[in-house]
């Protein structure tokens, strides 16, 4: 444990060097939330009260899903894949430490970071200037933070496979762009999945995206309640448990045929 | 040997260079594509479920966005590498365009392609064709001019816009922070009708960054959302004026440059 806190204490210094980045990514920030934010509004203008769901709720669905990407999105595959390229992976194979878990806890460090440093002001900044409304009670903020923990370890995963996927092809750019956008559609991250037409929907419903983004936000807007709610987080928790097998299998598996490039 | 020849010889060597890499080709053009059908895809999911935003019908944002991409994709063929200027003014390695008896200009721009571009030309082409069916356009011999001057205007206004912003980091040795904020400017006027937005920023992206007239504009005109005699009618034929403009501005702030320019030495 003393070791797991002490990468995570690391990854956070790493983090905290590049301070100018700070205002750039508020300011994108800003302008993706007011897009979501007049694309809603737009939409909702022509047709009130669209699908039982109030304004408020979905514009505070979209702003939540630009702010969660936020510290959600800690990319552990570019690491991986840095670290494969340059042959520095050696010296991550020599830490007295499994490599998933240590993965796993610098990812851990970073999305503390960003949670603390960029998500709290973005958080400001959706309640101030875009209506994003609070959870409505207590119970939900609950249930909304616990379906958090899953959504970053169902995320980590995801890209932690793309990482193991660079020990073979050794650069995962291009692959990572049709990933990621796959997986922000598939995970409603921009439109939930409610308003997708019945096949892509089923399609989502089988696929470990949606406990990303559209099951904790689902709670959050109380689109989910009660027990279907406790449903939901229990479909994170099985793709959790899923994922996490997977990735340790498939890290084991290329383990062995690891070339280290250089000297 | 003139600028042109040397800039076609330039391209052609550094092409042969990127086809070196057939695998990271081929992955590199799929990505793009499911880029882009992801972004077309959740639009279409919005409008088939609210049927238009502010008007705009699915195939007339198709429509939209594919003028962009077109634009777009020979910037992204030829130009995309000016954003890498900041990474050679600070490294000290631009002295190497000085020093060599060609337009440093020239030696730059002919540096390198990027592939992508032709994804996003494929992409844009196959959409707006289907638009054009779909809406049932008849177009005569001036809109078909308009059409294909605004895809010029489109590539020179973002490559202009994109070396002005490269220029910055003459004076301050930064510039990718602007880029990725010029980015996501550029990403909100292709996916969406400008008039969607609150006032401020449709009259950024109109008179102060004027990307709106890379796709926007010209869609009103050429979809007949914009009646050419109206008061605002003139913005709809503006595009290729506005690229004129900014090559004249970005042509002297670039010489402007070059002489502020002393190497970081190295």
């Amino acid at each position: 444990m003393k070791l797991f806190w002490a990468f995570t204490r690391q990854a956070f210094y790493n983090t905290a060097v590049f301070r100018f980045e700070f205002w750039l990514r508020l300011i994108s920030v800003y302008l993706l939330m007011y897009t979501i934010y007049w694309v809603w509004t737009t939409l909702y203008t022509q047709t009130p009260e669209a699908f039982g769901l109030s304004l408020q709720q979905m514009v505070t669905y979209g702003i939540l899903g630009m702010a969660l990407e936020i510290f959600l999105d800690v990319g552990p595959e570019w690491y991986v894949a840095t670290q494969v390229r340059t042959g520095a992976i050696d010296t991550d194979l020599m830490k007295p430490l499994d490599f998933h878990v240590h993965m796993l806890a610098r990812s851990a460090g970073e999305m503390m970071f960003s949670l603390g440093i960029l998500a709290l002001p973005s958080f400001v900044i959706g309640y101030f200037l875009f209506d994003l409304r609070l959870p409505e009670d207590l119970t939900t903020g609950l249930l909304f933070g616990i379906s958090l923990v899953f959504s970053f370890f169902v995320f980590f995963h995801i890209g932690f496979l793309l990482g193991v996927l660079s020990v073979i092809t050794l650069d995962i750019r291009s692959i990572a762009w049709a990933y990621y956008s796959m997986v922000s559609f598939f995970s409603g991250q921009i439109v939930p999945l409610w308003l997708f037409p019945d096949f892509l929907r089923k399609i989502s419903e089988w696929l470990p995206f949606q406990a990303v983004y559209y099951i904790p936000m689902s709670i959050y807007i109380k689109r989910v309640i009660g027990s279907t709610a406790l449903q939901a987080v229990g479909i994170q928790v099985f793709w959790a448990i899923v994922l996490a097998l997977f990735a340790r299998w498939a890290w084991t598996r290329v383990h062995t045929r690891l070339t280290v490039q250089g000297g | 040997m003139n600028p042109v020849a040397l800039y076609f010889r330039l391209i052609r060597v550094a092409m042969q260079a990127r086809l070196q890499y057939r695998a990271d080709f081929f992955t590199g053009i799929i990505g793009v594509i499911v880029l882009n059908i992801v972004n077309v895809g959740l639009i279409s999911i919005l409008l088939s479920r609210f049927r238009h935003l502010n008007g705009w019908t699915l195939w007339e944002m198709v429509f939209l966005y594919c003028l962009w991409i077109l634009g777009h994709s020979l910037f992204s063929l030829f130009f995309w590498h000016i954003r890498t200027l900041e990474d050679f003014l600070v490294q000290g390695t631009f002295d190497q365009f000085l020093i060599r008896p060609a337009s440093p200009f020239i030696l730059f721009l002919g540096r390198e392609v990027q592939y992508l571009g032709i994804a996003d030309a494929t992409f844009g082409i196959a959409g707006l064709s289907l638009a054009f069916t779909n809406l049932d356009l008849q177009w005569g011999g001036l809109q078909w001019l308009l059409f294909g001057a605004s895809i010029l205007a489109g590539t020179l206004i973002e490559t202009t816009l994109s070396l002005l912003i490269a220029c910055i980091a003459f004076w301050t040795g930064r510039s990718r922070r602007a880029h990725s904020l010029f980015m996501h400017i550029n990403m909100m006027v292709q996916n969406y009708p400008v008039d969607m937005f609150g006032y401020v920023f449709r009259a950024i992206v109109t008179g102060l960054i004027p990307v709106a007239f890379m796709n926007y504009y010209p869609a009103l005109m050429l979809l007949g959302k914009l009646d050419p005699q109206s008061p605002w009618g003139w913005l709809g034929y503006m595009s290729p004026v506005v690229a004129l403009g900014l090559v004249l501005i970005t042509s002297a702030i670039w010489h402007l440059a070059l002489q502020h320019y002393s190497s970081s030495g190295g």
